[in-house]
């Protein structure tokens, strides 16, 4: 059963979002289990950065900067991988803006604020998808991993584009799903819930981090956020061979949080209205 | 391939309940991934099956052969583990009769006999294997389930009834238990074939990956939930159903 090579020996992942965050996590993850890794986002210190990490770990890696929400850049990630690596195996479509909304009133929410978080967060895996799609139907086999948020599965206050682009995530992983069965291709979605990706972020947003992580962390039933790995594993699970007759579900990593939450569960802190509106 | 961070060695895992499908599948891939093995269930030949299944993997195994809503036998039966292996790591219930009548037509006799296997096994299971964990402060639950835990379907109320309740009481567990090591999630399953039967092809179209699964299928999600590296999961629902509950 275990043998010496990786479990993904041979394989080729493109990861989108894989500069920082879970998805540089993923990504010396998936290559330490031995695949070959793309990463592409639009920044490219922070992707290079991850490729020279992936090569560290003796996998070879492709650094392909891409905005995601541009179907032509989006096509053009996949020629250049099949140019490079040769073939495909998995895309995981881990792109999007983090709970990125600056807290603003509905009524204040610009047609292009509505745009751009539904673009980054929903549709930039569907062109993603869509871009792949034929190669692994003509192919018979492939994998799509999409990422969503506990956010998705829960209304969150003032959190308009995020919660709802993530719900279409769900959604989307489902009907790419039944779409894609019978060409042998499986969809699954990943849904983290609170995960530290403190170390892989830039400074910026560490700060933010910093700030909230105290008092977020309370709110995990099992007591403390996820660390990069608990989701690096499960996408290990949804990349490898063991997940072969899994499609359309959701794998959701949370240290409890969407299990519970009718009531106040004991774990969460009692906060007053005041204090919890942002 | 198992990948090694999912692999169980120096692990014991407890296979539970009565179950013409998962008992030795299960058994067998927790064995294949390194993890010394206890199986709880009626007296049938599907209990020695299984441990021959562990035999070959070239680990331990345990045959406790029981009455599995008797609460006491349970009890007993997971001394008998501790008192074996020493520890405790896993425990997954695997109890599963299947039932389809109308509601009407149902017996009491026969309702019981649903909840008994389906779902008092999960609890005395629970209950008695989480005394070690405690102890421990480490433990994985994994309660093998239908999609029918969440579906419902027409004749099938004892069956679901007594699978929400395993459902329900894994999600209610994984919160009682989040600080104290043990996670507890359930894996659903969609159709598979079954030995004894013949598969009807109807069916089969309907899923979206036109096949039924093959219990042995279910064994990579069990291995993996039953791992060190899923500490994070608990409280969830996963299925490995080709596709069923996306669209059912």
């Amino acid at each position: 059963m275990n043998g010496g090579k990786g479990t993904l020996e041979g394989q080729v992942i493109i990861i989108t979002g894989g500069g920082t965050g879970l998805g540089r996590s993923m990504a010396f993850r998936l290559a330490e289990e031995g695949a070959d890794i793309v990463v592409a986002a639009r920044r490219v210190p922070p992707l290079e950065e991850t490729a020279a990490g992936v090569r560290q770990r003796g996998r070879k890696a492709l650094a392909v900067s891409t905005d995601v929400t541009d179907t032509t850049q989006v096509n053009g990630l996949i020629e250049k991988t099949l140019a490079a690596m040769g073939h495909i195996d998995v895309l995981i479509n881990n792109a999007g803006i983090v709970r990125g909304e600056r807290p603003k009133a509905l009524w204040e929410i610009s047609d292009e604020d509505w745009r751009t978080g539904i673009d980054v967060n929903l549709s930039s895996a569907f062109y993603c998808s869509r871009a792949i799609s034929k190669y692994f139907a003509d192919r018979k086999r492939g994998k799509i991993i999409l990422v969503a948020s506990g956010e998705g599965f829960r209304g969150q206050r003032n959190s308009f584009m995020y919660n709802t682009a993530k719900a279409g995530v769900v959604n989307l992983t489902r009907v790419m799903a039944l779409t894609l069965a019978e060409y042998n291709v499986r969809v699954n979605c990943i849904v983290p819930g609170f995960v530290d990706t403190y170390e892989n972020q830039p400074e910026d947003y560490q700060k933010i981090m910093a700030e909230r992580r105290a008092a977020r962390k309370l709110f995990v039933p099992v007591g403390n956020p996820g660390k990069p790995d608990d989701i690096g594993y499960v996408a290990l699970f949804l990349c490898s061979d063991a997940s072969d007759y899994v499609t359309g579900g959701c794998f959701i990593s949370d240290g409890g949080g969407l299990a519970g939450g009718f009531a106040i569960t004991g774990y969460a802190p009692v906060v007053s209205l005041k204090e919890g509106r942002v | 391939m198992t990948a090694k961070a999912f692999l169980l060695k120096d692990k014991v895992a407890l296979v539970a309940g009565d179950s013409q499908l998962w008992t030795k599948p299960v058994a067998s891939a927790l064995a294949g991934a390194g993890a010394d093995i206890a199986i709880a269930a009626k007296s049938s030949p599907i209990l020695a099956e299984a441990v021959e299944a562990v035999h070959k993997t070239g680990r331990k195994a345990l045959a406790l052969p029981l009455d599995v809503a008797k609460a006491a036998q349970v009890q007993k039966a997971v001394g008998q583990v501790i008192a074996e292996y020493g520890r405790l790591d896993i425990l997954v219930n695997s109890g599963d009769i299947h039932f389809f009548k109308p509601f009407m037509k149902i017996k009491n006799a026969e309702w019981g006999k649903v909840m008994d296997t389906n779902f008092k096994s999960a609890l005395n299971f629970c209950r008695a294997a989480a005394r070690p964990m405690l102890k421990q402060k480490n433990g994985r639950i994994i309660n093998i389930v239908s999609g029918l835990a969440e579906r419902g379907l027409v004749n099938g109320s004892a069956y679901c009834v007594s699978m929400g309740g395993v459902l329900q009481l894994t999600r209610a567990l994984a919160l009682e238990w989040a600080r104290k090591g043990i996670t507890v999630n359930a894996i659903g399953t969609g159709w598979f074939t079954d030995p004894d039967k013949a598969m009807d092809e109807t069916l089969a179209r309907y899923i979206p990956v036109k096949r039924y699964g093959r219990p042995e299928e279910i064994g990579s999600l069990t291995v993996y939930l039953a791992s060190e590296v899923t500490g994070f999961t608990t409280g969830q629902f996963m299925f490995v159903d080709g596709g069923l509950m996306a669209h059912a």
